[in-house]
């Protein structure tokens, strides 16, 4: 047990220290979030929910990317590196070594969004109710486990330079026609009609309807949860194929 | 039977070539055991799979009298491998720490440190800024965490100057004194005959010799005499004398190829024959371990 909770620690102090998710996770939301909110928001008529609306899109962007890239690169990499494969002398299981991934990342996006949404309190004084502020960052929080999957399937690519290039295009595409950058009404209405089925706009839009005092749609949450099985599908079948070859 | 690590006719085929071919050995427990031979000889597929990593083709792998997959075995050995990075993002501290809670008796934190002669400052330094002779005893430090009873060194000297070489192989012997089991590969003949009690030696995936560093070199080196002639000797005379391998000729110099050199001296003295400067060679091992590689490769 003691071996499994320094994993989950190690895993944690891992992603904290690179330099890659403190830029993409942390900082680039929040001088979104400013640039956003503070710089260009002329013409909008409710000031207070478009702050708060926008301070869901961008935790969610940020719990969206560490998902996809922090781990999937990261998994590209200790495979690449040996690293796994040395792994699997240890005493430590395969599935421990991977369930502390998953929590490492889940604690990380816990922080990321504790952090954004304090930064959006402290800078445009965003004020939801308790009740909001906490389904908005547990509905972020369990709707990264589809991105988590996605992650894993990033992770099954050859090499690191690939997986980031793959993966920065998946994220900006997703980011952007999913409506967290710009609100999905003023994109062209072709991408709204496919970006009402990524995962992206299903996430925010949970977000963005518990801001509102609704509930996130049931189909938010059925998209999710297909999403998480497809791509947990994938990459188990990827990996099996790839062990397979050897 | 203490035979701790048992090969059973193993074979390891990949894409329809033969890396490991039929392969069967047992190792005693405080034996230290050198498996040697050139690149591609199979020497880290057989590793790979005593540790689990590889399954054999056929044949069976048994470390302990167990799969070496199982939990309980995994806990008892510890590996060095090659191309093995050290884990990015923490510091050796931490990485040792993080290696010593996998195991139920781990060894000693500063014993650890000290086998593997890291300084303090090392130790709070992130493992992916350390040069590639620290990461090299990080990896040692790793594979000895769990206060293993086997281990698994792959090619381990590799990258390391002469005075880490010394300082390693020392360390090996201490973990010998403490009754470890240790099975290391390696292309240097010398280090084998340095530190192993035992000699495994492999050439396309097959073991062509087995023994004690001793019986091996007496294999593998040819020793001979030589002198200069005075007037000239038959090569063909010389051939047939008894304990003889071969005869050569070098800048002036006569080369008689021989198992037994008092032997031989005593047959040219007696012969009477009209020669100068008479020396010994014990024929240089390295030079004959590849000989012996590339005849098999001819065969």
């Amino acid at each position: 047990m003691r071996a499994f909770q320094m994993q989950c620690k190690a895993e944690t102090i891992r992603i904290l220290r690179n330099p890659y998710f403190v830029f993409w996770s942390l900082l680039m939301p929040i001088v979104f979030y400013i640039i956003f909110t503070k710089v260009f928001n002329t013409n909008i008529q409710d000031k207070q929910e478009w702050q708060a609306h926008y301070l869901m899109s961008m935790t969610a962007f940020s719990v969206m990317g560490s998902a996809i890239m922090t781990l999937g690169i990261r998994i590209v990499e200790e495979r690449t590196k040996g690293w796994s494969v040395f792994m699997r002398i240890t005493p430590l299981s395969d599935q421990a070594f991977f369930a502390a991934k998953m929590i490492g990342q889940t604690v990380i996006h816990l922080f990321s969004i504790l952090i954004i949404f304090l930064a959006g309190a402290l800078i445009n004084q965003v004020t939801l109710t308790a009740f909001e502020w906490l389904m908005s960052g547990l509905w972020i929080l369990l709707g990264s486990l589809p991105f988590l999957a996605l992650g894993t399937l990033v992770g099954t690519m050859k090499r690191v330079d690939t997986a980031s290039g793959v993966s920065n295009v998946i994220y900006m595409i997703l980011a952007i026609s999913g409506g967290m950058w710009m609100p999905m009404e003023i994109m062209p209405s072709i991408i709204q009609k496919i970006g009402v089925w990524l995962p992206s706009y299903n996430l925010g839009n949970g977000a963005w309807e518990i801001i509102r005092g609704n509930s996130p749609e049931w189909g938010n949450f059925l998209i999710l949860l297909g999403y998480f099985f497809l791509f947990v599908l994938l990459s188990s079948y990827i990996r099996r194929k790839q062990e397979a070859a050897v | 039977m203490d035979s701790i690590v048992v090969l059973d006719h193993v074979t390891k085929t990949f894409k329809n070539k033969k890396a490991v071919d039929h392969v069967s050995f047992s190792i005693k427990k405080g034996e230290v055991v050198a498996i040697l031979g050139p690149n591609g000889a199979g020497k880290t597929t057989t590793i790979m799979m005593m540790l689990g990593l590889l399954e054999p083709t056929s044949g069976e792998v048994r470390l302990f009298t167990s799969h070496p997959k199982e939990k309980k075995i995994r806990e008892r050995i510890g590996a060095m491998l090659q191309e093995v990075s050290v884990i990015d993002a923490l510091k050796v501290k931490e990485i040792i720490q993080l290696f010593r809670s996998y195991y139920p008796s781990p060894m000693p934190f500063e014993e650890l440190v000290a086998f593997t002669g890291l300084s303090k400052d090392d130790l709070k330094r992130r493992a992916d800024k350390l040069s590639g002779g620290q990461k090299r005893r990080l990896g040692f430090a790793l594979a000895l965490a769990g206060n293993p009873d086997l281990i698994f060194l792959d090619e381990p000297t590799v990258g390391l100057d002469i005075a880490s070489r010394k300082l390693f192989w020392h360390t090996i012997d201490e973990l010998k004194a403490q009754g470890k089991t240790i099975i290391f590969t390696t292309h240097y003949l010398q280090e084998a005959d340095d530190v192993a009690d035992r000699i495994i030696l492999f050439n396309h995936g097959t073991i062509i010799e087995d023994g004690t560093p001793v019986e091996i070199k007496a294999k593998l080196s040819k020793q001979s005499v030589s002198f200069v002639e005075s007037e000239e000797i038959s090569m063909k005379e010389l051939k047939q004398l008894p304990h003889v391998l071969d005869v050569y000729k070098r800048k002036d110099r006569i080369f008689v190829v021989t198992d037994h050199t008092d032997e031989v001296i005593a047959a040219l003295f007696e012969k009477k024959l009209k020669i100068s400067g008479i020396q010994i060679e014990q024929g240089r091992l390295d030079e004959a371990f590849e000989q012996l590689t590339e005849n098999r490769e001819a065969m």
